[in-house]
């Protein structure tokens, strides 16, 4: 079943699943031909505050609850997987600030966000994707400014955000305390992008390098202390994670609409394929994988709810999400058949869309070394 | 004063009836035989001009009256004048724009029963689609009756050359305008007869591009037939208003109707199940086009109608 | 201005209905109610027009608080201010509900309205009766099939669907128009305005509280005896070749079968 969320939210889950429908599902499959970023679909999108549905009530937000949030997610998720990586994407660097930053850093990355802009979370470099620490890009203290070096690489929003969340080595003598986190605004001088990458899915999402030469922002942009930097990214990556397991539930819950939808119609040897034992048992197996994928993710934000540490739960959700993505969108292929296969139909591009999620923020193997190191402990 | 029993009030453009007007006087002519033969006379507005032609299609009597140009407020208030100084049974008229709002008005001041949308008469009252042509309700009036008819349900009547009907010049109170229409504006240069048409080629929005749909009128052209649409293919503006065929557009029976990427909603259906011979074309083989299609066509149409347009040449030729 | 827009709570339209064989009537106890789509179209004319010329929309419809409110809210999250349900059973027909409509309207705090919306028919029975009825009772004008609207002179000017083209009728305020489908779509609720419309209080008033009577309220000169399913056409053959020109021969063959081309 879908999450238990307080019934007077129920017309906020109506009315998203009504422009995810109308505006998003048909219209994204020419975007995911295309590659292009449909700026229009986004502007409609952000209009409708669908941008902000994190920010805090403190800074001006809605005061949604978190498993509310997490249904609405799931909704953008099954119409896009493109879609729902923007906006988790956006509210990733969000977090970042909300963990690291000062008043004045929150106030005005969730101003952004509640106006409909997107944020961009710039940790990953080319020698420096699970090894985040081994970064490269450097952040140099010259008077009240500081001087940022370096390129990051496969930046969500790299192309289309507002602000970004930026690690920078301050001193590399001393490795991952070395590492600092900077918010910096778009615009700035010396801060550019690279082309927009040409990916396997999630097509209707930016992603891009986002280059940095000479780049100079003002001393105030450090988020926390010099050094915080890398325990601020990873305690931000520690909540995302289970944001991007609800997307990949999303997914695998597209996977089973639409496998069912199409096996109660297609017509073999007489009858309705899904009347077929065989196929009945696939329908429940992917059933039992994306329930379960969606109560680990429910439970990871009950977690947060209540304030109790959440590190391997959210793992764990993004981990099995991820999997099981995969998993159900190749059994909605397998069940369409040669349709499944084919362009016309819609389960391709959610195998093609499910893959990342068992890449991005933090791969499987990561997250499965995380879930192994609290389970073992040190010993 | 007579009881002139049923009235019908007889749309005109450029001073000759509009289908849909002459297609109310064959409903209030069955409704005539219904009822034991009542008279049934024909209103004219601003169109005395009109007068032979209505005699020739049959109204037992004309009634004529000068209002000064249409302007809905006076049209209203003509009908309702003669609906009471001849103490009418009925009116009927047109389910056009304007013979619905008027209908509206008339019933509202007359304090009587409207129908709209009128697509057959049985003993029990008038037929009419409801719920987007899910279902049909029967409508039974008590009193006066004001209905409007279909344009494509009743038909026209016969036409007999030489059969003329009195006519009877009317004075009617004109009542200050309130809502004046200060221009008139035609933007679809062409007449759409889609009633008429022995062969209808329709698009819907399976044709995917304006450029597309280009085919769908070759088509039409080659079998000498006329273009239809379903909304959806009228809301992407691939194709004009005029060419509607369902609910909200035309109600039609041609011999043939080759329905090219159009899904099938009730909606659509409904106003094209009375073909005599229906060609679907649509890639979902589940499409409930199929369901009242003779011949159902399963795969993409933009790769079937070039196809069927060659076939078609080559057995011209 | 002062805005009204009637709005009527239908079957979602996109739903085949079926017959209640029970009942006789029609078979909707599975289909969500969604407020009635050239409703909404009139509401976002409203909306438009208020937020380019100012004033405010109230929205009023008639039957049961509880079915409604949920239609109701939906309203007050696209630009309605207000709303207000007439809690009537008796009214049934056009002209009985278009009577009532135009007392209560009289009634209402934000009255008077200088333009009332109506949509111009309902995707339910698509009478198409209710608004040039709610001017007439009231003695209104009324200008029918609204594609634009704009203020002009102290009253109004309109574009109006024709069937060959559009015209510009003008009407002085206050007046009533019915509303087709305009060259825009409603506008989405936002998450905001959605979370607001929760906490908008909902106004209800009785027919006597409209000040209606009773009988006009009740009156139905023409009322629904049969209601029944079109007939069924059966469906024909159903080709599917590998190659589209192989499907394409063997229709042709048919259609020359039948000596339609």
């Amino acid at each position: 079943m879908a999450y238990l969320i307080n019934p007077e939210d129920q017309d906020l889950l109506d009315s998203v699943r009504e422009f995810c429908e109308k505006e998003i599902k048909e219209q994204c499959k020419e975007y995911d031909v295309s590659g292009e970023w449909p700026a229009e679909i986004y502007k409609k999108a952000a209009e409708l505050g669908y941008n902000g549905l994190e920010v805090p009530e403190e800074y001006g937000g809605l005061g949604l609850e978190r498993i509310t949030v997490a249904a609405l997610m799931e909704e953008f998720a099954k119409a896009d997987a493109g879609f729902v990586t923007t906006i988790t994407a956006s509210n990733l660097a969000l977090k970042a600030v909300l963990i690291g930053g000062n008043e004045e850093q929150k106030q005005h990355c969730c101003d952004l966000l509640m106006e409909g802009n997107h944020g961009a979370f710039c940790l990953t470099e080319p020698m420096a994707g699970s090894d985040a620490g081994n970064s490269k890009t450097t952040a140099v203290r010259e008077g009240d400014e500081y001087v940022l070096n370096g390129r990051k690489c496969f930046i969500t929003n790299g192309g289309v955000a507002s602000f970004y969340v930026v690690t920078a080595m301050t001193d590399k003598s001393q490795g991952v305390k070395g590492m600092s986190a900077f918010l910096v605004e778009a615009g700035t001088p010396g801060l550019s992008t690279g082309n927009h990458e040409n990916k396997m899915g999630i097509r209707t999402s930016n992603t891009c390098d986002v280059v940095f030469e000479d780049c100079r922002i003002p001393a105030s942009a450090l988020m926390g202390a010099e050094g915080e930097g890398y325990k601020i990214a990873m305690k931000t990556l520690d909540m995302s994670r289970t944001w991007v397991g609800c997307g990949a539930v999303g997914i695998a819950q597209r996977a089973i609409d639409e496998a069912v939808a199409y096996g109660k119609q297609r017509i073999t040897f007489g009858k309705p394929i899904l009347k077929n034992q065989g196929l009945q048992f696939m329908i429940a197996d992917m059933e039992i994988r994306v329930e379960t994928a969606r109560q680990m993710v429910a439970h990871a934000l009950k977690l947060m709810d209540a304030g109790l540490p959440y590190s391997r739960e959210s793992a764990i959700a993004k981990c099995y999400a991820g999997d099981i993505a995969v998993q159900n969108a190749l059994d909605a292929i397998q069940i369409l058949g040669g349709y499944g296969y084919s362009r016309e139909y819609p389960v391709e591009k959610l195998l093609r869309d499910a893959k990342i999620f068992q890449i991005y923020e933090g791969t499987n193997q990561i997250q499965r070394m995380v879930i192994g190191k609290s389970v073992i402990g040190k010993f | 004063m007579q009881n002139h029993g049923i009235l019908v009030y007889m749309e005109c453009a450029d001073g000759q009836p509009v289908k849909a007007g002459l297609e109310a006087l064959n409903a209030a002519q069955r409704l005539a035989a219904q009822q034991g033969g009542k008279p049934v006379a024909a209103v004219l507005l601003d169109s005395a001009d009109a007068a032979a032609e209505v005699g020739a299609y049959g109204a037992a009597e004309i009634l004529s009256a000068q209002v000064g140009g249409y302007q809905a407020e006076c049209y209203a208030a003509a009908l309702t004048e003669l609906c009471q100084r001849y103490e009418a049974d009925c009116l009927l008229m047109g389910s056009t724009r304007d013979g619905k709002e008027l209908a509206a008005r008339v019933a509202a001041r007359l304090g009587a029963g409207c129908v709209t949308d009128a697509n057959g008469l049985s003993e029990q009252g008038w037929v009419r689609s409801v719920y987007g042509g899910s279902l049909l309700e029967t409508v039974a009036v008590e009193g006066t009756a004001v209905v409007t008819v279909r344009s494509g349900s009743f038909g026209k009547p016969e036409r007999e050359e030489g059969r003329t009907a009195s006519v009877q010049e009317e004075t009617v109170a004109i009542p200050e305008v309130r809502a004046v229409i200060r221009d008139t504006v035609k933007e679809l240069a062409e007449m759409v007869n889609l009633e008429d048409a022995e062969v209808i080629v329709a698009g819907g929005r399976g044709m995917g591009s304006a450029e597309n749909f280009a085919m769908v009128k070759e088509l039409a052209d080659l079998l000498g037939g006329v273009v239809g649409a379903s909304r959806p293919a009228i809301e992407e503006g691939w194709v004009p208003r005029n060419h509607q065929v369902g609910q909200s557009g035309k109600i039609v029976a041609p011999k043939l109707y080759i329905a090219c990427g159009i899904s099938g909603a009730m909606q659509h259906v409904s106003g094209m199940s009375g073909s005599g011979y229906i060609v679907a074309i649509n890639k979902d083989e589940d499409a409930p086009i199929f369901d009242v299609a003779d011949v159902g066509i399963v795969g993409n149409v933009n790769e079937i109608l070039p196809l069927m347009i060659e076939e078609v040449k080559a057995r011209k030729s | 201005m002062e805005l009204l827009v009637c709005i009527k709570q239908v079957p979602d339209d996109s739903v085949t209905v079926t017959l209640d064989p029970a009942t006789g009537g029609p078979q909707l106890k599975d289909i969500t109610p969604v407020v009635n789509a050239f409703d909404t179209y009139a509401l976002e004319m409203a909306t438009r027009f208020k937020e380019a010329n100012g004033g405010s929309v109230t929205v009023v419809t008639i039957g049961d608080e509880a079915a409604l409110t949920p239609s109701l809210r939906s309203c007050l999250s696209v630009g309605a201010e207000h709303a207000y349900v007439v809690t009537e059973p008796a009214a049934v027909s056009a002209l009985g509900k278009s009577y009532l409509l135009g007392k209560a309207a009289g009634k209402l705090a934000e009255g008077p309205f200088d333009v009332i919306f109506c949509g111009c028919e309902s995707t339910d029975t698509a009478d198409g009766q209710a608004g040039v009825q709610l001017a007439e009772q009231l003695g209104l004008p009324v200008i029918t099939n609204v594609l634009e609207l704009e203020p002009k002179d102290g009253g109004i000017s309109a574009k109006q669907e024709t069937e060959e083209g559009y015209r510009v009728v003008e009407a002085p305020c206050p007046c009533v128009v019915t509303v087709t489908k305009p060259a825009y779509e409603p506008r989405y609720p936002s998450i905001k305005s959605k979370m607001a419309a929760r906490k908008m209080p909902i106004g209800t008033l009785s027919a006597a509280d409209a000040g209606a009577e009773e009988a006009r309220v009740a009156a139905a000169p023409a009322k629904r005896v049969v209601l029944a399913a079109p007939p069924q056409r059966q469906s024909g053959v159903k080709i599917q070749e590998k190659e589209a020109a192989e499907s394409v021969r063997r229709a042709m063959e048919m259609l020359a079968g039948q000596k339609l081309i």
